[in-house]
């Protein structure tokens, strides 16, 4: 008889199975355990200073308008004041059809969207159809919710395509989820929001909203200190999503968009004397 | 982050060529993680032959430097003489070591030409001079800067070559610092003129 135990489908055995032969392949390390659970409120992560909390330094968008949504990332890493690095990925892409966004802290954002995209998976193959933005944002903040004061820092956007269209949700680390159509998250998001809320309007063309996107990340990154590196922008559409800007330089930004205003862009259109 | 040299970031280095000296620094004047402005003042013309450079909290650069503006008016009224940039390195000792228990929340360099000879004085803020190195660096970029000007920096440079050196430092020291940068400004003192050039740098 062929053995179709799930745990050894798809394996050659031509000998007597032993315990230690056992490959579990539909297992993942186990999620971590709660600890410590303060009872003075919330594990402070960063000395509680919230104003210098460089764990959220960063500054991510996204909104949906007629082609769908667009999700626009900076790339700068932060260790207080030392720039870690210029060139991280911060929208993670969870499986063709779902994308989230990171900010807060690195390791939490990378583990559970990477722990979410297993789930997906599995309830496609068990299921035989794909998992709904709405139930996979859901299946995150009750996660979540579990490790709520422990001390995780998330506040990711998940964003995605399913039957009902393109959604876009907000998730972090409280438990709190919204769906909403636009949304900055970040140290820098105060100055996305103010471009982005100037230019946005439902009707935008995939050009122009990229256009926005970008503007708006650049923006940040020009007043934020924990913001920088590249724009990373993606499409999320009824196909799935699709990778429209792997990494402009914001440095390239800065001097373009000064140009186009007939100035030099070092900062001293104001020409000082400087001795 | 926290403390209150770090709240205004910036960024300064002092380097020693033949016959001539540079000082560079950042522009940024921020308040924690938010960049006001991108045209800050951080090093200043004492007298022709004296510059004088600070990084810390920006109220404390900018009252500083009214100060020791003050002090050498004044001694070059009552002396009638200009004052030696050895003489300037030792007051801006001893005025800082006066507020020894109020201190003035900066790291001053100093920078002079004595006699076509190089002067470079660096302090901690209560006082302690130090003039006995070719370089000399302050502020939130300070230590990324020291990086690169171990790798770039030779003794008796040309003031050309200097100027390259001490501007190729500060770019790459404040690339790593988050809170330095925003545009970049070189001064370099020969016996014979003071050249001031901007740098085009990140402006984020």
């Amino acid at each position: 008889m062929i053995d179709f135990d799930p745990s050894t489908f798809g394996l050659a055995h031509t000998y007597q199975k032993e315990d230690k032969d056992e490959i579990n392949t539909l297992s993942m390390p186990s999620a971590p355990q709660v600890i410590y659970r303060s009872l003075n409120g919330p594990t402070q992560t960063n000395g509680g200073n919230k104003l210098n909390n460089f764990k959220h330094g960063t500054t991510t968008l996204g909104f949906v308008f007629k082609e769908g949504i667009l999700l626009a990332v900076d790339s700068r890493a932060s260790m207080g004041s030392f720039l870690s690095s210029e060139q991280v990925r911060k929208v993670i892409e969870i499986n063709e059809y779902l994308l989230g966004t990171m900010a807060g802290g690195a390791a939490d954002c990378q583990y559970w969207l990477a722990y979410l995209a297993n789930h997906c998976r599995t309830y496609e193959l068990k299921n035989g159809s794909k998992l709904s933005v709405a139930a996979a944002s859901k299946f995150l903040q009750g996660i979540l919710i579990g490790y709520k004061n422990s001390g995780l820092s998330m506040g990711c956007m998940i964003a995605g395509t399913d039957l009902s269209g393109q959604h876009l949700y907000y998730i972090d680390n409280d438990g709190m989820r919204l769906k909403g159509d636009i949304f900055s998250v970040g140290s820098g998001s105060t100055y996305a929001y103010g471009v982005l809320d100037n230019h946005y309007r439902y009707d935008l063309s995939l050009d122009e909203a990229v256009e926005l996107g970008v503007r708006a990340i650049y923006h940040a990154t020009h007043r934020d200190t924990a913001s920088g590196g590249v724009v990373r922008v993606y499409h999320i559409h009824q196909n799935g999503w699709t990778k429209v800007h792997d990494g402009i330089d914001v440095v390239d930004l800065h001097y373009k968009f000064a140009q186009q205003k007939g100035l030099v862009g070092d900062g001293d259109e104001a020409k000082q004397r400087l001795f | 982050m926290s403390g209150i040299f770090e709240y205004n970031g910036g960024s300064i280095v002092g380097m020693k060529g033949k016959n001539c000296i540079a000082m560079a620094c950042d522009r940024r004047f921020g308040q924690q993680m938010s960049t006001i402005t991108t045209n800050y003042q951080k090093v200043f013309k004492i007298q022709d032959n004296i510059l004088l450079a600070l990084s810390g909290l920006n109220s404390d650069i900018h009252t500083f430097y009214a100060l020791m503006e003050k002090e050498i008016n004044l001694y070059n009224l009552k002396e009638n003489r200009k004052m030696k940039p050895t003489t300037f390195a030792n007051l801006v000792a001893s005025a800082l070591y006066e507020r020894r228990f109020g201190p003035f929340f900066v790291t001053p360099i100093v920078a002079g030409l004595e006699n076509g000879k190089p002067i470079l004085a660096t302090y901690d803020s209560i006082g302690c001079k130090s003039d006995l190195d070719d370089f000399q660096v302050g502020g939130t970029g300070g230590n990324y800067i020291y990086g690169a000007c171990e790798a770039f920096f030779k003794p008796d440079l040309s003031p050309e070559e200097l100027e390259e050196v001490i501007g190729q430092s500060l770019v790459s020291g404040c690339d790593r610092d988050s809170l330095s940068g925003w545009g970049g400004v070189v001064y370099v003192l020969t016996e014979q003129k003071l050249t001031v050039k901007i740098l085009k740098t990140k402006q984020t």
